[in-house]
């Protein structure tokens, strides 16, 4: 029977589990040149955030990446057609399997380039341009401060977007009594406890206002030198199994209200829907209030009239009549659905490749960064890990980045068996589901 | 004195009790963690190696034609077949091949009534929970939601009686107050325990098992003394990669095959508190304390459930 999570393939090789496998990381090794591109890509936008563009980046939170930033660089530099082409053939040879989610995941793109197949030479380069941009972007991802996630284990605090500087102000109360109340916290690593202040006319109640980054938090009370948790607010167990109370802060918005709205429209079942979203929205909304942004940028390209994307966006909440040939739809492209449609496109596709590597379309796109990190990857399993891991009977993960939920992930198939994972929400709290199930 | 230790032990008890009726089984949940599901088509002897992989002795079930909870896979599914097989070893094909939606078969063939598959919705009180698996005498219980849209069941999670005691243990300050002697609680097993010697072959052993309808059963050596336990767990390492010849050897051979990780066995004494047994279970993953005297004989047996039980219904 396969190891599909043996204990053996979890130690020497965490990436065994799911999304990983779509990635061939000694892909990199042989692009020596490649690689130093894209890594000297990468490296261009440390420390090249600007002040004023900062809430738009939070925002968009962990969706995408702060690569905004130095998108403008890199479009710089891809226009020289050779470097493209580079990029293309690494592409192609890169990677193997397509998994499921992954396929889910790129969908927005390759639907919007089905939709605008008339405009073939422009988007032959936005292609190679989109492709191009996931590549940096998975490169940025060891930026990412997903390492605190295998650390959580010790108390440490899952990922709070590195982007997200401005704090929250975040209202604690204690109503159930006592005399000394102090907090103490994931904010603090748990370390430093911070004192509340006795309420004026309410006996028992203590406050403090605390400015804390948006993420959950997690948090217990010291009361007269006592552990408590607050029966007033969320609770859960931590791996331990204690009681404590969470708090969940949301990334802030800016204050324009068709966003709030917007926000609130997409529902925690809607995660995978505000991906196919998130393209044309950020940009409308920077055309107007920001200067454009290379992806913004890059996004009108695509559809070559920047207006339309303004007034698609309209169109989505019924204030301005749209051009009609472009609409939202829910069917399913025949490209997709249909065998012989599919392949006409890609013959098509391929056609137009003379001058490049054929057969382009047959390896699927990257695998988006922050689909990468599977929290299963992080759980251990008890005997490897001594007495920390036996604490963990409960089966408790890390937090998950809300990017990943909803997708489902795959390990490979060993010995006809496939299991298939899953992060949903349940109520306030995150199950990942693994079904075992075999090949019929 | 001891009027006193009794009452704050009173007090205590009814206090936890009214922690299990404020909280749910949700509240006793992380806010991530992962959940193992199995397929109902899947191989039997495939289940057994995902439990053994993913370090975990019994997994809800899936069955995916009917898109419903199909009860919980454990130990005694596993010994179940063990026995099917010793009684028919003619029939290796059928135990090869069979899938975990044939164990009801297996049921049948031996002639054994099969566990009560309850179940539980998580936000119904801890207490609810506790008495359920009390009254269907099993040490879990599935928590079982319905999705908002497709109002099809869901698998939240499962929830066992260790993790339950743990959870009172990490959270309730009263079982400090629990100090009265277990001796005088009535709560121990005691009398004739089944029990069986190194030499004995682990297939008796194994039967010992479900006749009594038990967890585990305590080795003890010519003078009564403990030395060692069988538990039902144990057979998943014995017939780890469909290996069912095995069976022929003594329960003291079969536990070589146990794994370095086990946790070992725990006794106390008559004279131990409730508060100290409470304690080893914050700490240890342990599932039952064997009671012995001073000289290390066997006199009895504190399982979890007679823990549970005496918080849920004693002491009123």
């Amino acid at each position: 029977m396969g190891n599909t999570h043996s204990r053996g393939t979890m130690s020497d090789n965490n990436k065994d589990v799911s999304m990983i496998d779509v990635r061939n990381t000694n892909d990199n090794d042989k692009r020596g040149s490649q690689r130093a591109i894209v890594q000297s890509f990468s490296k261009l936008d440390i420390g090249d955030h600007d002040g004023s563009r900062a809430p738009l980046l939070r925002r968009r939170s962990t969706l995408i990446f702060d690569d905004d930033d130095d998108a403008p660089r890199h479009e710089e530099n891809v226009e020289d057609q050779s470097d493209l082409n580079e990029f293309e053939s690494h592409i192609s040879d890169s990677s193997s399997v397509a998994s499921l989610q992954q396929q889910q995941q790129e969908n927005p793109s390759w639907l919007k380039l089905q939709a605008q197949r008339e405009q073939q030479d422009q988007e032959q380069q936005e292609l190679q341009l989109q492709m191009e941009q996931q590549q940096q972007m998975k490169y940025q991802a060891p930026r990412e401060p997903f390492e605190d996630q295998s650390g959580s284990r010790s108390g440490s605090e899952p990922p709070v977007n590195s982007n997200a500087k401005v704090m929250v102000p975040v209202e604690i109360t204690w109503q159930q009594g006592g005399s000394k109340v102090y907090v103490t916290g994931s904010f603090t690593g748990w370390r430093k406890m911070i004192g509340l202040l006795p309420v004026a006319d309410q006996p028992g109640c203590f406050h403090i206002k605390l400015q804390l980054p948006s993420g959950t938090h997690r948090f217990r009370f010291i009361v007269d030198n006592e552990l408590r948790f607050s029966d007033f607010m969320p609770t859960a167990t931590d791996q331990m199994g204690n009681l404590v109370n969470y708090l969940e802060i949301a990334t802030p918005y800016e204050s324009e209200e068709h966003l709030q709205q917007q926000q609130e429209t997409l529902t925690v079942d809607n995660e995978s829907h505000m991906l196919q979203q998130q393209v044309p929205q950020p940009s409308h909304k920077k055309q107007f209030s920001e200067p454009l942004s290379a992806r913004s940028k890059l996004a009108l390209q695509i559809e070559e009239e920047p207006d339309d994307m303004g007034d698609g966006y309209s169109r989505f909440h019924g204030a301005k009549e749209a051009k009609p040939d472009l609409s939202y739809t829910t069917d399913i492209p025949a490209v997709f659905t249909d065998a012989s449609v599919m392949e006409q496109y890609y013959l098509t596709l391929d056609q137009q490749q003379t001058n490049q590597q054929s057969m382009a379309w047959l390896t699927p796109p990257q695998l988006p960064p922050h689909l990468e990190n599977v929290i299963l990857n992080n759980y251990s399993v008890s005997s490897e890990q001594g007495d920390s891991g036996s604490e963990n009977n409960s089966g408790s993960l890390p937090i998950p980045n809300h990017v990943v939920l909803n997708h489902l992930a795959t390990s490979s198939i060993k010995h006809n068996t496939l299991c298939v994972a899953s992060i949903v929400r349940y109520k306030r709290k995150y199950a990942t589901q693994m079904l075992y199930s075999p090949l019929q | 004195m001891t009027e006193s230790v009794s009452l704050e032990q009173q007090l205590a008890v009814q206090s936890i009790r009214r922690f299990l009726k404020s909280k749910t089984s949700y509240d006793v949940l992380p806010v991530s963690y992962r959940l193992i599901v199995m397929d109902t088509s899947l191989l039997v002897k495939k289940s057994l190696n995902i439990l053994l992989q993913n370090n975990i002795v019994s997994a809800p079930l899936w069955d995916s034609h009917t898109s419903k909870f199909a009860g919980l896979l454990t130990s005694l599914d596993f010994i179940n077949v063990i026995q099917y097989y010793f009684s028919n070893p003619d029939k290796f094909e059928l135990v090869d091949k069979l899938q975990l939606d044939g164990l009801k078969d297996i049921e049948r063939a031996i002639g054994v009534r099969p566990l009560d598959t309850g179940s539980i919705h998580p936000f119904k009180p801890l207490y609810d929970a506790c008495c359920k698996m009390i009254e269907s005498r099993s040490r879990r219980i599935p928590l079982i939601d319905q999705d908002e849209e497709t109002h099809r069941e869901i698998v939240v999670s499962v929830l066992t009686q260790y993790r339950i005691l743990k959870f009172v243990a990490l959270n309730c300050r009263e079982t400090r107050s629990l100090r009265r002697p277990i001796g005088e609680l009535g709560i121990i097993t005691e009398g004739q325990l089944l029990s069986c010697n190194m030499h004995t072959p682990v297939i008796d052993v194994i039967q010992l098992l479900t006749q009594g309808g038990v967890s585990s059963v305590p080795i003890l050596d010519e003078q009564n003394r403990l030395v060692n336990v069988y538990e039902a767990v144990d057979v998943l390492g014995l017939i780890k990669g469909g290996m069912y010849n095995d069976l022929s050897l003594s329960v003291g051979e079969a536990l070589m095959r146990r794994s370095d990780d086990f946790e070992g066995v725990y006794t106390c004494t008559k004279n131990d508190k409730l508060f100290t047994i409470m304690d080893t279970i914050r700490k240890s993953r342990v599932h039952r304390f064997f009671v012995v005297d001073d000289s290390g004989l066997l006199v009895g047996v504190l399982t979890l459930s007679d823990i549970l039980n005496y918080i849920l219904f004693e002491e009123n």
